[in-house]
């Protein structure tokens, strides 16, 4: 009986490298005659650039040119447009280089490029632009209020789009008769991404056969070389090859179409010699795609029997200066469709107006939309239980969507194909001992402890995503997925995959299941991932789409490589096609085990077509595209216990337990980190990080002095758990955990803040609960803390 | 980012660090680096040259004279952390990570007397002295007269602290700090000493411009409720913590401190 | 953020006025100044090396006074650019006759631009704090010299 590797907890085969820093990140590639770009980047939030002299940078031993933005234009370089299109869009021009104006600091007003690094560094510093300021706006609702200054004259009152899903009359019809009404202001502070590897491009350019090759920090590299070559810079796709080796983390950060790599490109051109730019992490600050940043009004009303009615979401939505490749999607379909969650609304109505301001652009993060979504919807849900003096656990169980109601069609266009959200519930409350917690909660107010306990029922669609449906919402891109499938001539296979790994393990869990389909070692099994040289075109890494529709497409293509096995087994051995199974790592005639042929005798065969089917071509590989019928639906529960300290306003992580149905699990060693970092992205959120832009566009938290990044000791040792509900359409019925954990978590922590502060009157606060503003609410007294 | 530009000495002894230092106004003595270095890379300091005095063996080790503990200035976190030194030992534990420790040296962090380091609120507690050294000879002042302001200290430029000066012994001591929660300095640090001679002095750090002794709780003494010790006036706000805020974590961790101390 | 203080300097307002707006007392008393030169009516331009612990940069800029009212009060508006970033501030000087002297009141908000923003916005409210003693303890000694 061949070893099944599904559901195992294989080690994963990449980390000896990662953790010996053997590693091949863009960074390390060191090419021959290789030089450096420096960036300029603006200091100022808004401002005209009047002119740029770079004289005394030139005249710096070592420096080989000064790009400006007039350089690029004048070249035929375009501007970078978004991936998603909304109805009347306005879409602001977003030069790799700024030619005349800047609006956010860290835009690029010219590039240095030089012999070494440190050249490069001390040239920019030598550029001098002269800038004519301009007032700049970095909030929302700032820049929407009359009289706030222009970002783009293209789009008056700073409106990037206005949008809405779902039935306004319909919703305000059930707010007339409803038994209670609650309205809940939120927040969704905007978050840097922070991968731990910073950015990364090196464009090498060979002038002897006009071809390019970008090495560059991407999750996505097929989407590069599209917008690049048919876009950006009219390289014709064959001649430029783009390849994402190693990356460590992206978070969302390295999907998007970024200026350096387009700058890489055209010095590489310009001096025909190798170009590589390498983000310090204080650029990465104010250069790299930022997430969240809503502000938004929710209410709900619910009937005399406690049943949620309807729903109605006005939201805010920063796009910050610029429209990167996602942006228009994120708070529009990624958000607006998951406002029904678990429950079963009879209303719901969601707008969104998007913004610009003069800061960096806001893009897919962690989640994309959902984590933004579930924030408002279990925050409102928590509110309303307390509004109703009811426990929130069972106000929930109240009003979820029943396992035999599937499919079922949400009043914002998604249709769940499956659900089974009590059970997973039930776990959590288990692991917890929540009822035996609560009496210790109540026990311990008496004696000035305050621990909180939160709630987040999740759900959230991933596996991103139908093509036809996300192209009739406005994406500009298919998002099937391609595998190929290569067997060699001894046996040995290749996965060519279209999915990236830039920390999801895919090397790993790819390889066990590809072993299992086709019952050999895992050892015999590699997966090829980010080189657009050597793959089909691919769709790339975000969205938790590589296990539902990445797999979905290697399984396919396993399939096929099985199909064909045994038309070449069956002749070998001289028996019908409907004869042959395949079990215990054969190809065998049922019934008889000792007419078989093992994968190699098969792969050997297929090589060299001696003795074999006339009617079949030679060969071993196959290639499948998968295009998901639906997203999947991950679900669960997750408890989040939090202590005060009411003389600091100190809030601790004490428990987490989370119940996640990802359906079947591959690895659980993998699913395990998965959820870890998750939550430890999500409990960031709410307990720490903030991005704080001052009234000048200026950002004063561009460091890690100031903005807090998760550390090991504001964690807590995560109990988690499991239930499996398979999603009905894709071959193995899997669905995506990478961005679970961030989606629930920050809900569920931010429930625990404002329930551990109930005894004070608290009714809602928003993220991150630092110590003052918590201290400053529990000391009612005291006038609230404006941070922003 | 890469610094600007500079070049490298690695000082021989004391009087070559200070001969060097006197031929270049614009060098710097480099100790653990680990305030220096980030600041230059940042660009925000750009010395034209470093005068590297981190291992001199005169400027090491603990020893115990009489009824004082004399540190070199040289001493890092990590050795204090592992000494026996009342109070610095438990204040050595709680600055940065085993990484900064390994390299941050106590003579270094009060040379740059950061507002919101940890040692000059134990210094001030302890009641400490300074050595400081200069090419026309030595003088010691007092941890009162040493901190002034803003990265303000009694060095002048061209001397170099050498010795920091503690008692042997104490009745009690303690060091509570309210951390911030990314750089980890101190928000509100407050050290509170109870001298062998039953005296009481304690100090605060991180909540104003530079580290300063908590006179109103000296003169509560031990059984001091600790309510309104600092005025929020005096203190510094920044968008984590209010003025309002520190002061009354001040109160908070002294509190704390002075319960475990007394 | 706003930042605010007050200085006693013991000489009347009027000399006080006169001293704020003599260009060789402003060149000694602005801390860190290389340089400072009249540019126009009640304009400056002028370079600064500002030093805070191992943080030194050298801005270039322009100091110009918008309104005055004689011998009450002055607003200014102070511009400095540096590699290590730009620091704005709009300020008002009010002058307070107190006993034998002059209580000056001063208020200001600092903008801070680029690197100095990203990393230092901790430091501002003391840096100013520092900046303004300095300056202050510098104009009472020029009020103390002879009236010539």
């Amino acid at each position: 009986m061949t070893e099944k590797f599904f559901g195992k907890a294989v080690k994963r085969v990449e980390d000896p490298r990662f953790i010996t820093g053997a590693g091949n990140y863009t960074d390390d590639i060191v090419l021959h005659n290789m030089t450096y770009a420096a960036m300029v980047r603006s200091p100022y939030a808004h401002a005209k650039i009047n002119s740029i002299d770079a004289s005394a940078a030139l005249a710096l031993p070592g420096v080989l040119a000064v790009l400006t933005g007039k350089d690029l234009v004048a070249a035929g370089i375009n501007p970078i447009p978004p991936g998603w299109l909304l109805p009347d869009l306005k879409i602001s021009a977003h030069h790799a280089i700024q030619p005349d104006k800047v609006t956010h600091v860290g835009n690029i007003v010219a590039a240095v490029i030089a012999e070494t690094r440190a050249i490069a560094e001390d040239a920019a510093a030598l550029v001098d632009v002269d800038y004519e300021m301009l007032p700049a706006v970095a909030l929302g609702s700032t820049a929407l209020a009359e009289g706030a200054p222009q970002v783009h004259e293209l789009a008056p009152g700073n409106v990037a789009f206005k949008w809405e899903i779902g039935d306004s009359a319909a919703v305000d019809a059930e707010f007339a008769h409803a038994f209670k009404t609650v309205e809940v202001k939120l927040r969704n502070q905007r978050l840097v991404p922070n991968a731990i590897e910073p950015r990364s491009s090196l464009a090498d350019y060979k002038r002897a056969g006009d071809e390019y090759t970008l090495y560059t920090t991407s999750q996505n590299p097929h989407i590069h070389r599209v917008m690049l070559g048919a876009f950006i810079m009219g390289i014709p796709e064959h001649k430029l090859r783009i390849v994402s080796p190693d990356v460590g983390g992206g978070f969302g950060s390295k999907i998007f179409q970024y200026p350096e790599e387009v700058i890489v490109l055209f010095a590489s051109k310009k001096l025909n010699r190798p170009v590589k730019w390498t983000a310090t992490r204080s650029e990465s600050f104010v250069s790299d795609a930022q997430g969240r940043d809503h502000e938004t009004v929710a209410e709900m009303c619910v009937d005399a029997d406690h049943k949620v009615l309807a729903l109605r979401v006005k939201t805010i939505a920063n796009l910050g200066a610029y429209l990167t490749t996602f942006a228009p999607a994120v708070p529009t379909y990624l958000y607006g469709t998951l406002m029904n969650g678990t429950y079963k609304w009879k209303a719901i109505h969601c707008h969104v107006t998007g913004t610009y301001t003069n800061t960096v652009g806001v893009d897919a993060y962690r989640g994309a939309g959902r984590p933004e979504a579930t924030y408002v919807l279990e925050r409102i849900m928590s509110r309303m239980a307390l509004e109703l003096g009811v426990d929130p656990l069972e106000f929930r169980r109240k009003n979820f969507i029943q396992p035999d109601e599937f499919p079922y069609q949400t009043p914002v266009a998604l249709q769940y194909d499956s659900g089974n959200y009590e059970p997973a519930m039930d776990k959590a409350m288990a692991m917890l001992d929540y009822a035996g917690l609560r009496a210790k909660q109540a026990e311990g107010r008496k004696n000035g402890k305050y621990i909180g306990i939160g709630v987040s029922t999740y759900l959230e669609a991933c596996g991103l995503a139908p093509s036809a449906l996300v192209g009739s919402l406005g994406a500009q891109a298919g998002q099937w997925e391609s595998a190929l499938v290569r067997v060699s001539a001894t046996g040995k296979v290749e996965v060519l995959t279209g999915s990236h790994s830039h920390g999801q393990g895919h090397e790993t869990a790819f390889a066990q299941v590809v072993a299992d389909e086709l019952q050999i070692p895992m050892e015999d099994v590699s997966i090829v991932h980010g080189d657009t040289a050597r793959l089909p075109h691919g769709w790339g890494t975000y969205g938790s789409r590589s296990a539902p529709v990445g797999l979905s497409a290697i399984k396919m293509a396993s399939d096929k490589i099985n199909d064909k096995a045994k038309k070449i087994a069956a002749h070998l051995l001289e028996a019908s096609v409907d004869d042959i199974v395949h079990e215990d790592g054969k190809y065998q005639v049922k019934g008889v085990p000792e007419k078989s042929k093992s994968f190699f005798d098969i792969a050997l065969m297929a090589h060299l077509a001696h003795n074999y089917p006339a009617d079949l071509e030679p060969g071993l590989e196959a290639t499948h595209f998968y295009d998901p019928k639906n997203f999947v639906y991950p679900f669960g529960t997750h408890l989040a216990v939090v202590e005060v300290d009411a003389n600091t306003g100190h809030i601790q992580l004490i428990r987490y337990v989370c119940v996640d149905d990802c359906g079947p699990i591959i690895n659980p060693l993998i699913v395990e980190g998965q959820v870890h970092g998750g939550v430890a992205q999500g409990m960031g959120q709410a307990l720490l990080e903030n991005t704080v832009y001052d009234d000048n566009g200026q950002l004063t938290s561009g460091s890690y002095l100031e903005y807090t990044m998760p550390r090991a000791d504001n964690m807590v040792q995560l109990e988690i758990g499991h239930t499996v509900t398979p999603s009905p359409h894709n071959p193995l019925g899997v669905k995506g955990i990478g961005e679970a954990g961030t989606i629930s978590s920050t809900a569920a922590i931010a429930n625990a803040v404002i329930d551990a502060l109930e005894p004070f009157g608290v009714k809602h606060l928003d993220m991150p609960y630092t110590p003052e503003k918590v201290w400053r609410a529990i000391s009612a007294s005291l006038p609230q803390a404006a941070d922003d | 980012m890469y610094t600007s530009e500079f070049t490298y000495h690695k000082a021989s002894s004391v009087s070559d660090a200070l001969a060097q230092l006197a031929s270049n106004p614009d060098a710097k003595l480099l100790a653990g680096g680990h305030s220096l270095i980030p600041t230059m890379k940042l660009r925000l300091a750009s010395p034209s040259a470093l005068i590297d005095v981190s291992s001199l063996p005169e400027l090491r080790g603990i020893r115990t004279e009489g009824d004082t503990i004399i540190i070199g200035a040289m001493t890092t976190h990590r050795e204090l952390e592992f000494s026996k030194v009342p109070l610095l030992s438990e204040v050595a534990r709680l600055i940065g990570d085993p990484m900064v420790r390994n390299k941050g040296t106590i003579g270094g962090a009060l040379a740059h007397a950061d507002p919101s380091a940890d040692y000059p609120a134990a210094i001030l507690a302890l009641n400490a002295k300074i050595k400081i050294q200069s090419s026309s000879g030595a003088r010691v002042v007092t941890a009162d007269e040493f901190f002034q302001g803003m990265f303000t200290t009694a060095l002048a430029p061209g001397e170099m602290l050498v010795e920091i000066h503690v008692p042997a012994s104490v009745k009690g001591a303690a060091y509570e700090k309210f951390a911030h929660p990314a750089s980890r300095y101190a928000v509100a640090g407050v050290a509170v000493v109870v001298h062998s001679d039953g005296s009481l002095r304690a100090a605060v750090t991180g909540a104003g411009d530079h580290a300063m002794r908590l006179t109103k709780l000296e003169s509560e003494g031990v059984s001091s409720a600790c309510k309104g010790l600092v005025s929020a006036s005096d203190l510094m706000g920044d968008h984590f913590a209010s003025a309002e805020y520190r002061a009354h974590l001040v109160d908070v961790m002294a509190s704390k401190a002075l319960a475990r101390a007394k | 953020m706003l930042l605010e203080g007050s200085h006693f300097i013991h000489s009347p307002p009027s000399r006080v006025f006169a001293l704020l707006n003599d260009p060789d007392v402003l060149s000694r008393c602005v801390p860190g100044v290389k340089s400072l030169v009249l540019d126009g009516t009640d304009s400056y331009k002028a370079q600064v090396e500002v030093a805070i612990g191992p943080v030194k940069g050298k801005f270039d800029g322009k100091i110009a006074i918008t309104e005055k009212v004689q011998d009450q009060s002055m607003t200014l508006k102070v511009e400095f650019k540096s590699p290590v970033g730009i620091a704005n501030a709009l300020g008002t000087l009010k002058l307070e006759p107190e006993n034998d002297g002059t209580t000056v009141h001063w208020a200001g908000e600092p903008q801070l631009m680029g690197m100095i923003a990203s990393v230092g916005a901790r430091l501002i409210g003391g840096v100013a704090k520092v900046q303004a003693d300095l300056f202050f303890s510098k104009l009472e000694l020029e009020a103390q010299k002879v009236e010539s």
